[in-house]
């Protein structure tokens, strides 16, 4: 079980089908408009500004909003009244298969309640990041999930310690980490000891005993588990209206010295306590 | 009993996969691809009933060879096993490029059977 949307877990309980799914995704394309045709619906923004403005993005790498700030067409007022529109005006999932004749109105209160009841295992819990981190709320998640995700794959109890800023990130282990895009910029690190590694290849393998597979095995199986909370990252962020792109994982295993951290990057730092003694760790590099 | 392609760059979970699909006794893995352009050779090469498809993978990814599947046999049988599953977007994106279903990492064994037999 993993952390769902809501049209999906609709389709799992055979209430909608997949072809009405597509023709509410439709319908919601139609309907919910993008940040620049909210701007123009509003008469924030002129046909002319918007180009000005896609002529600008081609030499800098900024969001339209970001952009018509910058050349001073769009107040940051403005910005928050566009954004208000469009979340007020925006055409729900559920709302969308009511639309196109798959659920009644009478029904959605009651499947939204399922859901949040089937989801509750996965809600965050409040973590504290520091101020100077950009897009927190993201950080907290892949916290929060990397330990639930121990508990849920691994078998294994998983207590977060608490957050820390470093300047580099610790060595000595078996290391796997993720690249975040989309509308963050970050690397997931996660560090295993090899006892901790073979708990989890137990988990991802769902083999009572592990002791015959080869290094390459074991370390994908670490691969596999941040691939895992990483995409579960990717659909809670999304729920909260948070684009997160994943690229596959990759694996290091630095000595002692550990990994530096990038200039214009700051590295955020969970101990992970485990049972028997066993540590693992979680550093997120996020650039500023 | 179902031929089966698994298509995902992780070893650990084809291996995952392939126990749960053969140890059902209703499926055979007859190839396993770690890539899209892989499992699009391999389909053409063993006309599998079904394909186990992931969707982060390195060189070509899942949803682009899904699309290419589908170009080539509409009639392909293939279902997405992927950790970005819960990823609205990317769910619908499957369904709509022809994909039979999507299942979401983690997923028990039999959440997996029941979707396979399904489609």
């Amino acid at each position: 079980m993993a952390v769902k949307f809501f049209g999906q877990f609709l389709l799992e309980k055979g209430v909608v089908s997949r072809e009405a799914i597509i023709k509410a995704v439709e319908l919601q394309e139609s309907v919910n408009l993008k940040f620049g045709e909210t701007a123009l619906e509003l008469k924030l923004l002129t046909e002319k500004d918007i180009k000005k403005i896609h002529d600008a993005q081609r030499s800098e790498d900024l969001m339209l909003g970001d952009m018509a700030v910058k050349l001073g067409i769009l107040t940051k007022d403005q910005i928050s009244q566009i954004l208000e529109h469009q979340q007020k005006s925006h055409l729900r999932i559920g709302e969308a298969l009511v639309r196109v004749g798959a659920l009644t109105a009478e029904e959605l209160p009651g499947y939204l309640k399922e859901f949040s009841a089937d989801q509750a295992k996965y809600a965050t819990s409040r973590i504290v990041i520091p101020a100077e981190v950009p897009n927190a709320a993201v950080w907290e998640i892949c916290a929060d999930l990397t330990a639930k995700m121990f508990i849920r794959v691994v078998g294994v109890q998983c207590r977060l310690g608490d957050c820390m800023l470093v300047d580099k990130i610790p060595g000595n282990a078996l290391i796997a980490g993720i690249d975040l895009a989309g509308g963050v910029s970050a690397r997931y690190h996660l560090a295993v000891s090899d006892s901790l590694r073979e708990k989890i290849a137990k988990g991802v393998l769902m083999e009572e005993d592990v002791a015959g597979e080869s290094e390459a095995v074991l370390d994908d199986t670490v691969l596999e588990f941040v691939n895992i909370v990483c995409g579960n990252v990717a659909a809670k962020a999304a729920q909260q209206g948070q684009d997160v792109e994943i690229l596959p994982p990759l694996s290091q295993r630095p000595g002692p010295e550990g990994l530096p951290v990038p200039s214009g990057s700051v590295a955020v730092f969970f101990p992970l306590h485990l049972p028997d003694s066993e540590r693992a760790e979680l550093t997120l590099v996020v650039r500023r | 009993m179902k031929k089966v392609v698994i298509a995902d760059d992780s070893i650990a979970v084809a291996r995952q996969l392939e126990k749960i699909l053969v140890g059902s006794g209703e499926f055979e893995v007859v190839a396993q691809a770690r890539n899209g352009l892989e499992a699009i050779k391999l389909y053409q090469q063993h006309h599998p009933d079904l394909v186990c498809m992931d969707m982060n993978m390195p060189g070509m990814d899942g949803i682009t060879a899904l699309r290419s599947l589908v170009a080539l046999d509409k009639n392909a049988k293939v279902v997405m096993v992927t950790s970005l599953g819960g990823v609205g977007d990317k769910f619908t994106e499957a369904l709509r490029l022809g994909a039979k279903g999507v299942i979401s990492k983690p997923f028990e064994a039999e959440e997996l059977l029941q979707l396979l037999r399904s489609v």
